[in-house]
Parts: structure tokens; C-alpha cells; sequence
């Protein structure tokens, strides 16, 4: 009885798994490059349009029939205001939502069954629809009016489930490990989640908030829906009329002047900032708190 | 580190150490009794190995208890391997005693020989200096110390062989035949008990280096 | 006149150890029958929805001792500890029937709050788990969530030095928990719950998660800690227990209707050098011995 010696040919060449490899690893490349070069060609012109008129005029003037004085500072203001009341609502009610559902309710039971369903569903549903809905039963329904805080709330409405969503994904991410060494200790469930849960899980709250909330402000359906005036030249306020970056974009590309959409080209400029801004803020969030622990 | 193994493996050794200073006692007594021919000491001695007993017994059930709880290894194991020896040692020792006490018992009253009781002296003597001297050198892990026991032996097992020759020499006279009979058994034990003190000595030698051997060969 | 009495003998000093008394050597650990009860145990069920866990449980706990459970997984070990600090409250299908009793009193009555039993009764898991918080947030973590708050420094820093880990950390209580050693961590685990001086101590497979020096460390802290407080400990390793405890109980399965239901059942319990010497039960022997499971 004798030993074989194990075959010692390292030379391989399967030449057929090789191939598929290969073949797989440019279909990658392939998807990213189509995906970056169609990005790439509209930031490239929308940028070489309107980076010559991104100046003070166009962030500190109101609109004008003049383009050369034509600014658009209320739209700005308002996508700002409309921004920070997006925050105030959302992550409250998102948070307190999420909380709800992953610390407290019980799955067996039918409402919270259905409720789940919901907020999946809601997540998928075209801006327009909320757009209507505003109008009927904020704008219209209860009274409130074209203004601001309507606006507000139908993009709140819109980006709640997506918050709630990232919220409890946040918090499913906390260990068990966690919660049960807190138990353990004498806490009470208001203390662990309080105590332990929310501050584990506050990168990825804060993360999913301001991803939903800088989708949100370049959203324009809904607000050209319940009636963001196409022209005004005052500083808007929460409880009156009001437009939008986005809007006043749309708006300017409508007009036959040509220089005007050069404007609104600079206007996108702007909107591109404010969005790579606040994900610049939600990435420098994550960090700061992933590097903490 | 494994407080509770060197605190178990710390109190085998003190009462293997007392269960010595009680052979020592017993030892005393045993010569004792020999030499001035009392028979209530010689009782005394007797109903005394019920504590070397008792002491031998609470250390192998502690050893028994260390080894399944603590599976000691290395240098550990071999110190449990060599308390378990000593304590047999030991325990044979003091039932050593206890035969010379009861040879005194059935003597009682018979001429004794004078040279014989001086050669007894002298080998308890001997005998309790070995055992010093085994005990010790467990202690300090001295096995230097431990293989001087051979000399020592060689001095009981010297006397033990003039002993019997002057038992030989005084068989003629009838009246100290029965008695000299006896006393050769005491003084088999006397050496026995520098035999066993002699094997301790090799415990010790076993713990240091691993390596049991005996320190002379059968031929000795 | 030499007699026995007055044979005296030289003492023997050996390597700093008195001599000791024979009396007291062999009363070195009063009976269990005379020692104070923690955990009055009486006919425990446990049952995971329909499903046994364990069936029949009758035992004791005594004060200041050490206690393990031991046998082979699945025999509900972790579920019966888990009982005596009501960490199966935390799941929703167990259901605890029979008497547990703490102190006289019963740890499942109508009015008893699972927070206050859990004060007084500790648990330290099988994996460290510390809060990804600092070390000296962790230790307090117990303290301010049940008010202690007064003398917190003081409480901390005793609680490390109890666990022997105060002189590794005293000079960066600051940073992160995370930062620690396995075995480090295992300990400030250990703290945490000694911060809130509990009566008794939990630990399920503390050591499972250690290197060996890790877990001699623990071992010995154990030896220490048990005059002041009672502990109980579940491992799968049974020299552990034998080498650490004061009472063993044994648990095994039982496997019924034709292998479908497999549920624990406690087989022996007995003073350690018993369990591991001359074991009553031969399913006992034949665990120890390596003969079975």
C-alpha cells in the first residue's frame, strides 16, 4: 500500500470560469459607466450654462421681467424654510413612529400589521398624489391655504415613510446584546430605549433624515400642485404664499427668453449645492458618531 | 492565578507535614515506652495511631477531591503523586510504632539486655532524625538534602544487623530468649521506618526532576 | 517521663502556612443543609409556547455559594438562570409556571416589579457586552438609571476594583468600553453589575468567549466575589464548574414522543466534590466522565 503524491501541477487554466469572470467584471464596469457618464453630461451642462450667472444678483434679488436683474431669493429662502420645518416635523413623528414599532408594539396584533403594510406602501407613492392630497385636505379641506406651512406638510407627509423606514432600520441595528445588558441591570423599557437605543441609533436616524429631507426639496409636483405662485418678489413667510427653488426653476425655463434659462440653470446650480450640502452634512454625521465608538 | 487550586494544593502539604509531627509523636512515644519498659504509654501510643489514621484518611480524600477537580498537571500533578505517596509512607511509619508499642506490652516484665536498649537508643534516634530530615527536604524541594537519607539509612540498617547478632549471642540463656526474639522484630521495624523515610526522600527527588528512581539498588 | 502529651515536637513552618486543625480542615464548608437558602426552587415548568423547555425543576441555592449548572445544550440551562432574574419576561412566548422562591418570597407574585428583582440580582452574559459607551459610563450606567446616583465616583471605582479591573483602567475611564480586551471587557461587564450591589450574581457561560488566561482571571475573581455575594453560573464546561464551584447540579434531556419533544429535566445536584467523585445518578457519571453528550 503506497501513497500517491497529490498532484503538483499548479498551472491550472480552466479556461472556461476564467472567461465568465471576466465577461462579469466588464458588465460592472459597463453599468457604473453608463450611470456616471449620463450624470456627468447633465452636471456638465448645466454647469457650463449657468456658472457664469451664479453671482450675488441671482441669490439676493427678486424675481424681474429683467434678467439681468432677475434673482431668486424667495425661492431660496422658502426651500430653506421649507427644509428646517421638514427636519421639526419629520424626525419627531418618524422617529416616535419607528420607536413605536420596533420597541413596543406587539406583531401579532392586526393594526400594527396594517400599519406596517401602509408605511411600506406610502413609500412608493408618486409625489403627485401627495401633491392632491394636499390640495384637498390641507389646502382646501381644512382651510389652510397656499401657503408655506401647507407646502411643509405635504413634503413631510411624503418623506415620513422613507424617515420611518431608516429610522427602524437604525434601530433594528442596536444589538440585543444592548437592550438585554440594560434589562439586566434594572432598566425599564423607557430607560433602555431612552438611554441605550436612541443614542446607538442616532448616526442612522440622522442619516436617513437628511437623505429623505434633501430629496425632498428638490421634489415639485406636489408644490406646483397646491399652487406655489409662479412670481413673487417678497421674502416669503410660514403662513403665506410662497415658491420654491424648484418651482422657480420650472417657471423660467417656460419663458422665451433664452437667458432666462441660462438663469434657471444657475438656479439648479444652487439647488445642486444645497442638496450636496446636506448630504455632506449627513456623511460627516455618520463619521463623526461611527468614530466615536 | 487558580487561587483555589494553590490554596488546596498549600493545605495538602501542611497536613501532610502534620500528619509527620503525629508520626514523630508516636515515634517518641513507641521509644519511650521501649526503654523504660511502660506499658501505659505503650497503650497510649496504640489508641493515638487512631489519629494518624484518621489524618491519613481526610488526605486522601482531599487528594482524591483535588484530582478531579482541579486535573492538576506538570509540576502540580507530581506534587499531588508525591503527597499521595508520603502520606502511605507516613501512615506505614506510625503503624511501625505501633508494633514496637505492643512488643513492649508482651515483654513486659522480662530482663531486658542492656546493649540492645543502647542500640535501640541509638536507632530511634537515627530513626527520627530521617524522618526530620525526609520531611524537611519535601519542604524545602531539596533533593541534596533528600538522597542524604541513604547515609543515614545505612547507619539504622548497620545497627539492626548487630542487633541481631547480639540476639544471636544471648540465645543461649533461656530466661532472654523469648525477649530478644521480640526485640528483633522491634528492631526490623525501627529500620523499616528508615526504609520508608528513604522512599519519601525519593518522592521529593520525583517532584523536583520528574524522574522516579530509587536512590540504591536492592543489593544494599 | 516521656508520654504522649507532653512528645513535643517542633512546628513546622512551611512556605508561610500555619498548621492547621485538623477540626477545622475537615469544617472547612459547613453542610449546605445548615447554610442560608437564596433560591427556593418548587416543581418549575418552563415552555416556550407549546413547546417544554424544562419539566419538574426542584432545587436549592445556597448563600455565598457558588452554584453551576452543567450538561449538554439544549437542556435548558440558560432558560432556568434566565428564570431567576425574570429575563424571560423579555420573551413574549415564555410562559414560567411553579414556584420560584427569593429569600422566602415569590419572585413571580402579582405585585412583584421585574425591575426591582433585577436590582438585586444581577446577570453577566456569555458574550461581553458592554455599552458603546465610555467605561466609566458604562460602570454608571446601572446607578443613574436606578437613582443612585449620590457618590457615583466612588461607586464606580469600587465596583472596578471589585472586579479587578479598577488598577488596568483607573487612568482612562474616558475612553471607550470597546477599546478593552475580551477579557477586560468581560470584567467591566462584571463591574457594571456590581455597581448596583446586588445580592446575587448571574452568569451564563462567562467564560465560554475567553482565552484560558481570560478565564483563570474570571475564575479567581469569582473565588473572591463569592464572599459577598451569591452566584450562580451555567457553563458547558464542566471542569470549569468543578474546578469554581460549591454545589453542581447536572441537567440532561429527556426525549419523549418518539424523539419529537426533547425537554430539560434536572438529574442530579450535590456538592461538587460528590458530582465529580461518586455521582448518585450513572447519567451523571457518564456526562462527567465524557461517556455521553
Amino acid at each position: 500500500m503506497s501513497a500517491t503524491s497529490p498532484n503538483v501541477d499548479l498551472q491550472g487554466g480552466r479556461t472556461r470560469g476564467v472567461w465568465r469572470g471576466r465577461i462579469f467584471y466588464a458588465s460592472l464596469l459597463l453599468s457604473l459607466a453608463v450611470g456616471f457618464i449620463t450624470l456627468g453630461t447633465l452636471v456638465v451642462q448645466v454647469v457650463t450654462k449657468g456658472i457664469a450667472l451664479v453671482d450675488l444678483v441671482l441669490l439676493t434679488n427678486p424675481p424681474s421681467a429683467n434678467p439681468e436683474a432677475a434673482g431668486a431669493r424667495p425661492a431660496i429662502l422658502a426651500t430653506l424654510y421649507l427644509g428646517i420645518l421638514l427636519i421639526a416635523f419629520t424626525v419627531p413623528i418618524g422617529v416616535g413612529t419607528a420607536i413605536y414599532l420596533e420597541e413596543y408594539a406587539n406583531r401579532n396584533r392586526w393594526y400594527n400589521r396594517l400599519l406596517e403594510l401602509n408605511i411600506q406602501n406610502l413609500a412608493a407613492v408618486p409625489s403627485i398624489v401627495y401633491g392632491i392630497l394636499g390640495l384637498a385636505f390641507l389646502v382646501r379641506g381644512i382651510g389652510l391655504g397656499r401657503i408655506l406651512l401647507a407646502g411643509a406638510l405635504i413634503l413631510t407627509l411624503l418623506v415620513l415613510p422613507t424617515v420611518i423606514i431608516a429610522a427602524r432600520e437604525a434601530i433594528r441595528a442596536v444589538p440585543g446584546s444592548i437592550r438585554d445588558g440594560a434589562y439586566a441591570l434594572g432598566a425599564t423599557k423607557w430607560q433602555v430605549t431612552w438611554r441605550q437605543v436612541l443614542p446607538s441609533a442616532i448616526p442612522g436616524i440622522a442619516t436617513g433624515s437628511i437623505l429623505a429631507v434633501s430629496r425632498a426639496i428638490g421634489e415639485t409636483a406636489p408644490l406646483i400642485l397646491i399652487g406655489a405662485l409662479t412670481y413673487i418678489s417678497f421674502n416669503p413667510t410660514i403662513g403665506g404664499p410662497f415658491t420654491a427653488l424648484p418651482v422657480q426653476i420650472y417657471n423660467w425655463t417656460k419663458l422665451p427668453n433664452p437667458e432666462f434659462k441660462d438663469l434657471a440653470a444657475a438656479a439648479i446650480i444652487v439647488l445642486l449645492a444645497m442638496v450636496l450640502l446636506l448630504n455632506a452634512a449627513a456623511i460627516w454625521l455618520r463619521n463623526h458618531y461611527q468614530k466615536k465608538w | 492565578m487558580r487561587v483555589t487550586l494553590q490554596e488546596a494544593l498549600d493545605q495538602l502539604e501542611a497536613a501532610i507535614h502534620e500528619e509527620g509531627e503525629l508520626v514523630l509523636r508516636a515515634l517518641r512515644g513507641a521509644l519511650g515506652a521501649l526503654e523504660h519498659q511502660d506499658v501505659e504509654l505503650a497503650d497510649e501510643v496504640i489508641a493515638f495511631d487512631d489519629e494518624v489514621d484518621d489524618t491519613y484518611l481526610a488526605i486522601e480524600e482531599e487528594i482524591q477531591s483535588l484530582l478531579a477537580r482541579q486535573t492538576p498537571v506538570a509540576v502540580d500533578l507530581r506534587t499531588v503523586l508525591a503527597i499521595l505517596h508520603v502520606n502511605l509512607h507516613l501512615e506505614r511509619m506510625a503503624d511501625y510504632c505501633v508494633t514496637v508499642a505492643k512488643l513492649t506490652k508482651l515483654v513486659e516484665g522480662a530482663p531486658a539486655d542492656q546493649t540492645l536498649m543502647e542500640a535501640f537508643d541509638e536507632m530511634g534516634s537515627r530513626a527520627e532524625e530521617m524522618i526530620r530530615v525526609a520531611l524537611d527536604s519535601f519542604a524545602e524541594r531539596n533533593v541534596e538534602r533528600a538522597e542524604s537519607l541513604v547515609e543515614l539509612d545505612e547507619l539504622i540498617d548497620r545497627a539492626n544487623r548487630r542487633a541481631v547478632e547480639q540476639v544471636i549471642a544471648i540465645s543461649g540463656d533461656e530466661e532472654r530468649r523469648e525477649w530478644g526474639l521480640r526485640m528483633i522484630i522491634v528492631s526490623r521495624c525501627l529500620e523499616r521506618i528508615g526504609d520508608h523515610a528513604v522512599d519519601i526522600g525519593e518522592q521529593t527527588a520525583f517532584l523536583v526532576t520528574g524522574e522516579f528512581r530509587e536512590f540504591t539498588d536492592a543489593s544494599h | 517521663m516521656v508520654t504522649m502529651a507532653n512528645a513535643e515536637t517542633e512546628l513546622v513552618r512551611m512556605r508561610g502556612v500555619d498548621q492547621l486543625d485538623l477540626a477545622e480542615r475537615e469544617g472547612r464548608m459547613p453542610p449546605p443543609e445548615s447554610r442560608d437558602v437564596v433560591f427556593d426552587v418548587t416543581d418549575l415548568n418552563v415552555r416556550y409556547g407549546s413547546l417544554p423547555a424544562l419539566k419538574d425543576v426542584s432545587i436549592r441555592v445556597y448563600k455565598n455559594f457558588v452554584t453551576a449548572f452543567i450538561g449538554p445544550s439544549g437542556c435548558g440551562k440558560s432558560t432556568f438562570i434566565r428564570c431567576f432574574n425574570r429575563m424571560n419576561d423579555l420573551i413574549p412566548i415564555a410562559v414560567v409556571e411553579g414556584s420560584v422562591r427569593y429569600h422566602g418570597e415569590d419572585l413571580y407574585g402579582p405585585r412583584v416589579d421585574p425591575v426591582e428583582v433585577r436590582k438585586r440580582i444581577g446577570m453577566v452574559f456569555q458574550k461581553p457586552n458592554p455599552f458603546p459607551k465610555s467605561i466609566y459610563d458604562n460602570v454608571a450606567f446601572g446607578p443613574r438609571v436606578l437613582g443612585m446616583t449620590d457618590g457615583l465616583d466612588e461607586r464606580v471605582e469600587k465596583a472596578l476594583g471589585q472586579a479587578a479591573l479598577w488598577d488596568e483602567v483607573k487612568d482612562r475611564l474616558k475612553d471607550s468600553a470597546l477599546s478593552l480586551s475580551g477579557g477586560q471587557q468581560q470584567r467591566l461587564c462584571i463591574a457594571r453589575c456590581l455597581a448596583v450591589e446586588p445580592d446575587v450574581l448571574l452568569m451564563d457561560e462567562p467564560a465560554s468567549a475567553l482565552d484560558p488566561i481570560a478565564t483563570t482571571r474570571i475564575e479567581d475573581l469569582m473565588h473572591d466575589l463569592k464572599q459577598n455575594y451569591t452566584i450562580v453560573i451555567v457553563t458547558h464546561n464542566m471542569q470549569q464548574a468543578a474546578r469554581i464551584a460549591d454545589m453542581t447540579a447536572f441537567f440532561s434531556v429527556e426525549i419523549s414522543d418518539e424523539g419529537k419533544n426533547r425537554t430539560g429535566i434536572l438529574v442530579e445536584y450535590d456538592t461538587t466534590p460528590k458530582i465529580f467523585t461518586q455521582p448518585s445518578d450513572k447519567r451523571t457519571e457518564d456526562y462527567v466522565t465524557g461517556r455521553f453528550g
